[in-house]
């Protein structure tokens, strides 16, 4: 049977904490990039999106229940709102806390037909886990995604910012190798540039 | 019949990317000319030029600009859709990478014509390339004084927003996009009959104007040029001008963006694709992953255009079009088709949320070889419940590959489900299997 991709046993979530016992971990940097955006939208409200990117930056690439209880009290909001709009979506990262790198493999139409699923099946076997789940020295963690519209270089997969594609079993090899070797976390920087283009220079 | 490049001429010149550069080829003519003009006579320009909507319904543009608010009381919006989620689709994205003043000067074209205060630029998640063109000739515009205040002339403002999206397929339905845009889960909302149009009550209850990028960077041509030289393109068919852009994918040589006059065969889009790889010509996916697929018969016959492609019963679309040869297993590709309607159905009404997992289901058991006589009949039964039925248009956009592979490959089905297997036993055809479903290929 399908394991639907975003629906499974790992999709649990946290407690919240309780009120007096959340932290507000957000950066100087991050404060004042969600002042910006709070001038950007008619309602405060719509801040939600860029605010849970900016959150899952602050948060090390994982939106904990204290990532979104901070985020409900920037915004004046409930913990169960920010809670039922960062699930919505797939790309922040609630159901499972994330290693440094993600991994998203398309396996989507295109690149189903161009043989993404060997892909698939040399990354797992490759990394010894499964669709939503991390490497235990918490370096990887590997997706089966949706067409990432770059079809024309299918076989696709998205690490961070980067589209790699057409790719091979061979470049997966190179591709590990370098990620490993890399010090930043890719799942970090990612949510990093996502809150940047929000802003005029990049909020400087 | 070769290319006609009106949007993609200069996508290799990354100068181009550049304020400079796009105003060294004759860019911001346009805008120069709409803000001499009345916003009246930008629309009927518009009219002129016949454009339809690229984003997959084909809704003629100057309809919606003119549907707006004309006494204006309060703010006007404006949006873009640039959440390009649709399988097989991929210029939006090259668009916004390499031509991103196209997109930004059609869009304060289009703020002139319909009043709008402030515009939002709402962009699939996973576009950060793209997004950073666009903030980048966003800031450009904004230091030239072509954004922000006085840009539409002395105490006319428009600002123009980056929004990023975060991973939904729905979020490209605009009302589901507006919704996302308010910070709210990315569910549509109730239309038209029920509740006005967003022209008079869209995002934020405001009057809202809401197009695909390509429809935006249609805009600068037409202005510059004038309607009636935009509509000389595509003049061969019924109701389709211009030039539309189509990203073939799939087992062609040259996979990539291709902008093609209306009117040409979707023959001579395969020949400028580099033709068939690894096998002949099996079937074609003509509009991205919802429209109905054909067979190569069709595929050789069909002509690219709104009305035109329906007499082989199928779409335009998005344009995304996808080219299978003889090794593709129909049932399996249309397995995965559901599949991702399944992931991407919002939940929100009940013959899409229960009617694409039963789909699935009936495929996983399918393919597993555990198909039973009465299956396609049963498939064809749910998707009659979805299609029509469905609170917005992914129900239908389920259904429709469904049914158009059951029509078209109707034996293909009866073969696997008899035999538990595929008709088409090749190497090539196992290599796209999952693993899990090797076996059962044997
Ligand atoms: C499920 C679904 C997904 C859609 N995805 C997109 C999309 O990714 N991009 C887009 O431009 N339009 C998409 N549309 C179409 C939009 O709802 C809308 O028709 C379009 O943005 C209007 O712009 P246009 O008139 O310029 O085409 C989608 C529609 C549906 C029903
Ligand atoms: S048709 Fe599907 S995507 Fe649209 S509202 Fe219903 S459940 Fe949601
Ligand atoms: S199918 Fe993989 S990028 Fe489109």
């Amino acid at each position: 049977m399908s394991e639907l991709l975003q629906i499974g046993s790992h999709n649990q979530r946290p407690n919240p904490p309780k009120p007096d016992e959340v932290e507000m971990k957000f950066s100087a940097i991050g404060v004042s990039e969600l002042e910006i955006l709070k001038c950007q939208y008619p309602e405060i409200k719509a801040c939600i999106l860029p605010a849970l990117w900016i959150a899952q930056r602050e948060y090390g690439g994982t939106l904990s229940g204290n990532a979104i209880a901070e985020v409900a009290i920037r915004l004046n909001r409930s913990y169960a709102e920010i809670e039922g709009v960062a699930t919505f979506y797939s790309m922040y990262n609630t159901h499972h806390a994330v290693g440094k790198h993600k991994i998203e493999v398309c396996t989507c139409l295109t690149c189903y037909v161009e043989g993404s699923y060997r892909i698939w099946d040399y990354l797992k076997s490759k990394l010894g886990v499964g669709h939503g789940k991390t490497t235990s020295d918490g370096m990887f963690t590997l997706e089966e995604v949706e067409c990432l519209d770059a079809c024309d270089r299918a076989p696709v997969l998205q690490v961070g910012d980067q589209y790699i594609g057409p790719v091979s079993e061979s470049d997966i090899d190179h591709l590990l190798e370098k990620l490993r070797a890399t010090k930043e976390s890719t799942a970090v920087q990612m949510a990093d540039a996502i809150v940047k283009v929000h802003l005029r220079n990049g909020g400087r | 019949m070769a290319e006609h490049k009106l949007l993609l001429e200069h996508t290799d010149d990354p100068m181009f990317r550049t304020l400079a550069g796009y105003k060294a080829k004759g860019g911001y003519k346009g805008l120069e000319r709409a803000l001499k003009m009345e916003r009246q006579a930008v629309i009927d320009e518009v009219k002129a030029s016949g454009l339809r909507g690229r984003g997959g319904a084909g809704f003629p543009t100057w309809i919606k600009w003119n549907g707006i608010v004309k006494d204006k009381v309060g703010p006007h919006y404006l949006i873009c859709n640039a959440d390009e989620g649709e399988p097989g689709t991929f210029k939006d994205k090259e668009l916004m990478e390499n031509t991103p003043f196209l997109l930004i000067e059609g869009m304060t074209i289009a703020a002139h014509a319909v009043q709008a205060d402030a515009g939002y630029v709402y962009i699939r998640g996973e576009f950060i390339d793209s997004a950073i063109a666009i903030r980048n000739a966003i800031d450009e515009a904004y230091d030239a004084g072509l954004l922000g205040k006085d840009s539409l002339g002395k105490g006319t403002n428009f600002d123009l927003y980056v929004h990023m999206g975060a991973g939904s397929y729905e979020c490209g339905e605009e009302s589901a996009l507006m919704s996302s845009l308010m910070g709210e889960r990315g569910m549509p909302r109730l239309k038209f009959p029920h509740v006005p149009l967003p022209t008079v009550r869209g995002v934020w209850d405001k009057p809202t104007i809401i197009n695909n990028v390509e429809t935006y960077a249609c805009a600068p041509y037409i202005l510059d040029k004038g309607g009636e030289a935009y509509a000389k393109f595509g003049a061969s068919t019924k109701n389709s001008r211009g030039t539309k852009i189509f990203s073939v994918s799939g087992h062609v040589n040259k996979p990539a963006n291709y902008e093609i006059e209306f009117g040409t065969s979707l023959a001579e889009l395969l020949e400028l694709a580099g033709g068939m790889k690894g096998g002949a010509l099996k079937a074609c996916v003509p509009g991205g992953s919802s429209v109905p697929m054909i067979n190569a018969e069709d595929t050789m016959k069909a002509i690219l255009g709104y009305e035109e492609m329906s007499d082989v019963k199928s779409m335009v679309g998005s344009g995304g079009c996808m080219f299978l040869n003889e090794h593709t297993c129909i049932v399996t590709f249309i397995w995965r088709t559901a599949k991702f309607y399944a992931n991407e159905s919002c939940g929100k009404c009940t013959p899409c949320r229960e009617g694409t997992k039963w789909l699935l289901n009936t495929l996983d058991r399918i393919v597993a070889g555990g198909g039973k006589a009465g299956d396609v009949e049963l498939m064809l039964d749910i998707c009659s419940q979805i299609d029509g039925r469905s609170f917005c248009g992914l129900g239908d956009a389920a259904a429709w590959p469904v049914q158009g592979a059951i029509r078209v490959f109707r034996e293909e089905f009866d073969y696997y489900i008899e035999h538990g297997r595929s008709i088409v036993q090749s190497e090539a055809s196992k290599f796209m299997l999952p693993g899990e479903m090797l076996t059962v290929a044997k």
